[in-house]
């Protein structure tokens, strides 16, 4: 068992490192959020407003704890931290730093493993809204399910685009193979991807589970304390899992140019570089739309977004000859 | 830091809020409303405005609180976790006036719930607002 | 002079329809009418009216303790101008029949009435409080002159728990419904109400108002109080629209005492109102923004707000409560270096217009949430007698400062604004617009405003008599009517706010949307509850009724 494997499970590119990069992430996405709206945002905790996330977490830390006397004890306590945790595997699969946190280039299929790894941890969302015995959270709870379900159909279906086109399901040899990124190659692929990921995170204008105005809160109304902040968590890092999936399949992974020694190095700047791109990209979107009604994103799925995945696979295999002589790949 | 000195830091670069009308004519509501506004922006603080007083640490009551919202007040105050703060924004919510004698008035928010701060004015400005959430600031560092 | 006929012909009309039954009429000011007529003989009164004027829609009901009578007065707008049938009961035993089946807008009204001074309206389909708690003791009205305060006792809990308001309905519906409660604490309401809805899924089948959360006890605090203290206590009846409460309020008291006021005083008013009016519909579709989930709409909006609660600060000293009008004029001249400045910074504001007319008519996810949404249509908006926007987005046409001009809007220069399709969209666009008008008329008046005095004193005590006042708040008609008894103190003061008209339209509104349109609508709406002093969701489960409160909400959530 190589000793280095602690490290890099613990710090780096592991726990440590990714939890510092979730932080960051989330004070990225503030930051252009209110940029958006003639805001400051985040702005003197810490240079330039950084250290804001940490506050928050710390603060939640130090909250009073409050079980609701009908909520399910033991799943209330236990859901939020086993969707953090789920989450946070399935990025440790991704070659964040050219490998993967176990140091190999993970297997044939993880991709498939790490869609199914979300999965379990949207249940575990759904059950923690579930448990908390609040009708504002059970409505919540029910939106999740069904967007997240809808979604990930069309979701997987973009995903095996870039499959198709490196010709494997593992994560690390799709990152690899891209020469040229894929999201330029298979524009088409790259945004109904966008659009299921923007589902699948909840955010607007697919922002229904969490609909403020309508339903308090979401699963995570009767939430506080160390409770929250890791139900928090499991948002935050649910979003930088959908950011670093679409770096790895459309943006060509950690992947680039190496001007010195170490590649690990570079790799990983490309990586976070390419992952904040993504967040951008999302923020963006977020900021310039208002939030579709349950109806109409269900519906919208059905009849258009799934038939349109569907489409663009079938357009992905039919020009892949083509792209594969682009990239300079074995046909 | 120490463990004592860094919750107290964090409890003061992250207070979330929770906003409550108890009965006002909504000019302190909208000042209120307007702090997350480009022109006062309170999120530069770390301040959020929550939906649910399970995640607040800081309840903004404005009114003069009539009969029907008391009880939702007293309510609402038990759901928040500790450590938990209230301010009482305008002249309404600070003792009533000029509804304390009417017949559905309570006459301030102090007359259910214990009060931190309280903000004069009818409505505050919101750089009052904004100066009374520094003093509740200050009271925290204090020692609460 | 033609609107005196107009007076004298409605009265012609009357008396002839109702010959015997009219006791006293009487017109003392252009477009008011005043008819006393026998008990009992009200409502073929109200029908004479409505035969006559069939646009006729109903402002509210006052109801005065006269001492020995209670006096009702149901004060109407017939296109033409503001009639009062008015009629005496005996104190001890005040019942007269309800009207609610002719003009089905009085409910509330008749409610709030039976509320405060327990006159009981037979027939009247739900007659239950309206304003006072549950908890509230029988047989305590406040409006009362004889009313001890002493009477009231504590406030308890268990009122609230078993909320079955009036309804006998046992619908059996086989699916399983889900019980949302919208308030007293919401995110989407700033101010605390309550509303039940009857769902079937996410459908919203039917829907109740429970008001009463903002009530202060205003009215009854205004006998109490001189005339000029009162414009100050009418004035924090709402916030928002403030400036139209003190407006109303100071132009009733000055017909009562027949005082002139300076035209410079005129165009001032003019002047604030429509500042008022300005930031009440941005802030409200800021507000509605924020309902969909468009932040940035929110943001983007309430930045150039900002802009126009600065003007006013220059002018009237406070950003949002102006403390602008009084008795006898106004309180702050204008210098002409801040009209230029006026002009100016109301330009950058029109331009900001276009790009959010753009955005309100190109913006997809805004159309997929308000176009055909909350639809009310123009025949069932004159039935409900709506009023403001509200009105005018399904083609109604109803605004005071057209119809029934005050201040200085005879002269100025504006459109009303109308659209069709009675839906959220063309009453988010109606507002929009309309602050177009009001920076046209803003402009025209600081151009065109005469110079001479812009106050004139005016005695403590105001003569016996009455006036009723309207104005064009911006969310609708507002009414007061003021009683006079020689003194300095008011007998009675009576305020009427626009959304105490429009809320029953809700239900038709909400009416077969889901229960994610409901922030949508009720922005649409622009409730101002402070202003209003309602609604409950009934819900069934597998047929059984059974009704939440926020307080069963809660005992259940109850931590340990």
């Amino acid at each position: 068992m190589n000793p280095n494997i602690f490290f890099r499970i613990l710090v780096f590119p592991g726990f440590l490192f990714l939890f510092v990069l979730i932080l960051f992430c989330d004070w990225f996405e503030r930051k252009i959020m209110a940029r958006m709206q003639n805001r400051m945002g985040p702005s003197y905790t810490g240079p330039f407003g950084i250290l804001q996330p940490l506050a928050d977490y710390i603060k939640l830390l130090t909250k009073e704890d409050i079980i609701p006397h009908h909520a399910r004890q033991f799943l209330f306590s236990l859901t939020p931290i086993i969707s953090f945790s789920i989450f946070m595997l399935s990025i440790f699969c991704f070659p964040l730093d050219g490998i993967n946190v176990f140091s190999n280039y993970g297997f044939e299929g993880d991709l498939l493993f790490v869609l199914a790894l979300v999965t379990f941890a949207h249940f575990f969302l759904f059950l923690s809204g579930w448990s908390s015995s609040n009708p504002y959270s059970g409505i919540g709870a029910v939106r999740i399910l069904m967007q997240f379900i809808g979604y990930d159909i069309p979701l997987i279906i973009s995903a095996i685009g870039p499959a198709f086109l490196a010709g494997s399901l593992s994560l690390a040899k799709i990152a690899s193979m891209q020469t040229i990124p894929f999201a330029l190659l298979t524009p088409w692929t790259f945004i109904l991807f966008l659009v299921a990921l923007q589902a699948e995170l909840e955010e607007d204008p697919f922002d229904v589970p969490h609909a403020e105005t309508e339903i308090v809160a979401g699963y995570g109304t009767e939430f506080s304390g160390r409770k929250l902040a890791f139900i928090r968590l499991a948002k935050d890092t649910q979003i930088v899992f959908g950011a670093v999936l679409t770096a790895t399949l459309f943006l060509g992974g950690p992947y680039g140019p190496v001007f010195s020694a170490p590649p690990s190095l570079w790799f990983t700047i490309y990586f976070v570089l390419k992952v904040l791109f993504v967040i951008a990209l999302l923020e963006f979107v977020e900021a310039i739309c208002a939030r579709l009604r349950i109806d109409h994103v269900v519906r919208g799925n059905w009849r258009m977004i799934t038939p349109a995945a569907l489409l663009s696979v079938i357009l992905t295999v039919l020009s892949a000859p083509y792209i594969r002589l682009f990239m300079g790949a074995p046909i | 830091m120490s463990p004592i000195n860094l919750s107290k830091w964090a409890r003061l670069k992250s207070p979330w809020v929770l906003h409550f009308n108890s009965g006002a004519c909504n000019a302190c509501d909208i000042e209120v409303v307007a702090l997350l506004t480009p022109r006062y922006d309170v999120e530069r603080f770390g301040i959020l405005l929550k939906g649910t007083p399970r995640h607040a640490d800081i309840l903004i009551a404005t009114g003069p609180v009539t009969r029907q919202a008391a009880l939702r007040l007293k309510r609402i105050y038990e759901l928040m976790p500790e450590p938990k703060f209230v301010m009482a924004v305008g002249a309404c919510a600070s003792s009533g006036a000029p509804f304390k004698k009417c017949y559905n008035v309570l006459g301030g928010i102090d007359k259910v719930i214990p009060v931190d701060v309280y903000v004069p004015g009818c409505p505050p400005k919101p750089e009052a607002i904004i100066y009374g959430v520094t003093k509740l600031f200050e009271k925290i560092k204090g020692g609460s | 002079m033609k609107e005196i006929a107009i007076e004298e012909e409605i009265i012609g009309t009357l008396e002839g329809m109702l010959g015997e039954s009219v006791l006293g009429s009487k017109s003392p000011r252009p477009r008011r009418v005043y008819i006393h007529v026998k008990p009992a003989a009200h409502k073929r009164a109200i029908s004479a009216l409505l035969q006559a004027f069939p646009s006729t829609i109903i402002s509210t009901i006052t109801g005065i303790d006269l001492g020995e009578t209670i006096e009702i007065n149901y004060h109407f707008w017939c296109g033409k101008a503001e009639v009062t049938i008015r009629t005496n009961l005996s104190k001890s035993k005040p019942e007269i029949e309800t009207i609610t089946d002719i003009v089905p807008g009085a409910s509330l009204y008749e409610r709030e009435v039976h509320d405060l001074l327990g006159v009981k309206f037979a027939n009247h389909p739900n007659l239950t409080r309206l304003l006072l708690p549950e908890s509230w003791p029988e047989n305590s009205y406040p409006l009362r002159k004889d009313w001890n305060p002493k009477q009231t006792g504590e406030i308890h809990d268990s009122s609230e728990k078993t909320l079955t308001i009036g309804e006998t309905r046992t619908e059996s519906n086989g699916g399983s419904l889900v019980n949302v409660i919208v308030g007293p604490q919401h995110p989407a309401l700033h101010e605390p109400e309550r509303f039940l809805f009857k769902l079937d899924g996410e459908v919203v089948v039917d829907v109740e108002p429970r008001l009463g959360y903002a009530h202060r006890g205003i009215e009854k605090a205004a006998e109490h109080l001189m005339f000029f203290q009162d414009v100050h206590l009418v004035e924090r009846v709402c916030g928002i629209c403030n400036v139209a409460h003190t407006t109303c309020f100071c132009q009733a008291v000055e017909a009562l005492g027949e005082i002139e006021i300076p035209s410079r005083a005129k165009y001032l008013r003019t002047i604030v109102h429509e500042f008022n009016r300005i930031h009440s519909h941005l802030l409200l579709l800021g507000i509605a923004g924020l309902e969909i989930g468009f932040e940035s709409l929110f943001q983007y909006l309430w930045r150039d707000r900002e802009t126009v609660l600065d003007l006013t600060e220059k002018l009237t000293g406070n950003r949002v409560m102006a403390e602008y009008s009084t008795i006898g004029g106004v309180r702050r001249d204008l210098t002409p270096i801040l009209g230029d400045e006026i002009k100016k910074k109301l330009q950058k504001i029109r331009d900001r217009l276009s790009f959010y007319k753009e955005v309100f008519q190109s913006d997809p996810t805004i159309e997929l949430r308000t176009k055909g949404i909350g639809v009310l249509s123009e025949e069932k908006a004159l039935k409900l007698c709506v009023v403001g926007p509200v009105a005018r987005g399904s083609g109604v046409k109803s605004d005071v400062r057209k119809h029934d001009p005050y201040a200085a809007y005879e002269d100025a220069p504006f459109k009303e604004i109308l659209y069709k399709d009675g839906d959220s969209w063309s009453r988010f666009m109606v507002r929009l617009e309309e602050v177009g008008e009001s920076i046209e008329i803003i402009t025209w008046a600081v151009d065109n405003i005469p110079s001479g005095p812009y106050r004139i004193r005016v005695p403590r005590r105001m003569p016996r008599g009455e006036s009723l006042s309207r104005v064009e708040a911006p969310r609708g008609e507002l009414i007061h009517y003021v009683k006079g008894n020689g003194t300095a103190y008011p007998e009675r003061v009576k305020i009427r706010s626009p959304t105490l008209a429009n809320i029953i339209s809700f239900r038709e509104m909400i009416r077969g949307c889901y229960v994610a349109d409901i922030p949508a609508v009720l922005a649409s709406l622009d409730p101002c509850f402070s202003c209003t002093d309602r609604m409950v969701f009934v819900d069934e489960k597998n047929g059984r009724r059974w009704i939440w409160s926020m307080n069963d909400l809660k005992a259940r959530r109850r931590d340990s």
